[in-house]
């Protein structure tokens, strides 16, 4: 009989909570952003493609910008905040795998590593909040 | 054009992307730019689709244990470092260099990965990047569904693989693009990784290289939501799809479809990019 070994990089427990972040950020950024698209042509009868102001993603800093945009749509949502909303999770998916990957590096005192993703999510949140 | 044409426009691109290694946005910017659309809000835009299409399929990836996380985290330092550079970069510069840029480095994917055998060690015991490799842990195993084996590696030379990294990551944060193709010729020929590891380390590494790049265009005035959200869901979809038939297409009707598409598109930015001169 075949004596099964460890698969990938052996960091098992990350491996599968990466997979099911990636892939629920994907699935609820995809169904917000194809809710919106709904809504905006029920709104406008339209679905043209804007180069005018409102249709570009503005503001001081990433996470300001998204409490903002989820506050708003929590009022009253409209085609072009649930889109907004939904590249903003899309956004959000690989920095939470950065988050979830320097937990667990920690919590297993794998210093080395801890430092490594420490230091791609300190370089992602500095280029998501300084402008 | 309009959200929805570009939204059906997005599903085989990201078909014919995932087939060809390409990735969606390489096809897309230039179909962008082709129907009139701002070279820099193209690029600019397409970042997002590349983390969708990149988290989607690095999902089955990581869960079936090809693509190993802790040699993408190491080479992520350098792609993330990279693409905020190469971001930077295309906000300053004048549009028209962008062109030809981008011609230039779809011509990189023609280079083949060679594969190779590693390096074997001086005698004496190992060398000095063999220790440096085994310090940072870079190896792990995969088991290969065509060979029904289970394959040991370890990444070779870590930091000149790290610095081959680092300008993938300026190109694909300058370009909008995922930069795959030039990623795995790295992972394969200069970390000495087996090639489904390299493919589909490179892939989850995309997602990350593509956050830090939009990052920088997030607030630069240049990121359309009216085109990011048809271009996310309809590449991701397309994507999704081409994973699913991939293994039923013979090597050389894939080789054929990307040759015809990288030159194709490398004609249409050198044309572009002559007529802006």
């Amino acid at each position: 009989m075949v004596k099964r070994r460890v698969l990938g990089s052996g960091e098992t427990q990350l491996e599968t909570w990466v997979s099911y972040i990636l892939i629920t950020g994907v699935v609820m950024s995809i169904a917000l952003e194809a809710a919106g698209l709904i809504l905006f042509y029920g709104a406008h009868h339209s679905l043209a493609i804007s180069h005018h102001g409102g249709a570009f993603i503005r503001g001081r800093d990433f996470f300001s910008f998204f409490s903002r945009v989820l506050l708003e749509t929590t009022k009253g949502a409209t085609g072009l905040r649930l889109m907004v909303l939904g590249i903003c999770l899309l956004i959000l998916t690989p920095y939470i795998r950065a988050i979830m990957s320097v937990i667990y590096f920690a919590s297993r005192k794998n210093i080395k590593y801890a430092l490594i993703t420490l230091f791609v999510l300190a370089v992602l949140t500095m280029s998501l909040m300084i402008h | 054009m309009d959200m929805f044409s570009l939204f059906l426009i997005s599903i085989p691109v990201g078909f014919i992307g995932s087939l060809t290694g390409l990735g969606g946005a390489s096809i897309l910017i230039p179909l962008m730019v082709f129907f009139g659309i701002p070279v820099k809000e193209a690029i600019a835009s397409a970042m997002v689709s590349v983390v969708a299409t990149s988290s989607g399929s690095a999902s089955a990836y990581v869960r079936e244990r090809l693509a190993n996380v802790r040699i993408a985290m190491y080479l992520e330092m350098f792609t993330c470092v990279g693409a905020i550079i190469g971001a930077t970069i295309t906000t300053w510069i004048a549009p028209i260099y962008l062109y030809f840029f981008f011609a230039a480095f779809l011509m990189t994917s023609f280079l083949k990965p060679a594969g190779g055998r590693r390096r074997e060690g001086r005698a004496g015991g190992p060398s000095k990047a063999e220790r440096l490799s085994k310090w940072l842990q870079l190896e792990g195993s995969y088991f290969d569904e065509a060979t029904m084996e289970t394959v040991d590696y370890r990444a070779d030379r870590p930091i000149l693989g790290g610095a081959g990294m680092m300008v993938a990551g300026i190109a694909a944060g300058m370009l909008g693009i995922g930069a795959g193709a030039f990623k795995v010729t790295v992972q394969e020929n200069v970390l000495k990784l087996p090639p489904k590891v390299a493919s589909t380390t490179s892939n989850f590494i995309i997602g990350m290289t593509a956050l830090a790049g939009a990052s920088v265009y997030l607030f630069s005035g240049l990121m359309n939501i009216t085109l990011m959200a048809p271009m996310a869901m309809g590449t991701t979809l397309g994507a999704v799809a081409g994973g699913r038939v991939l293994n039923r297409l013979t090597g050389t009707t894939l080789r054929v479809l990307f040759f015809a598409v990288v030159i194709a598109l490398i004609v249409q930015m050198l044309h572009k990019g002559i007529a802006s001169w």
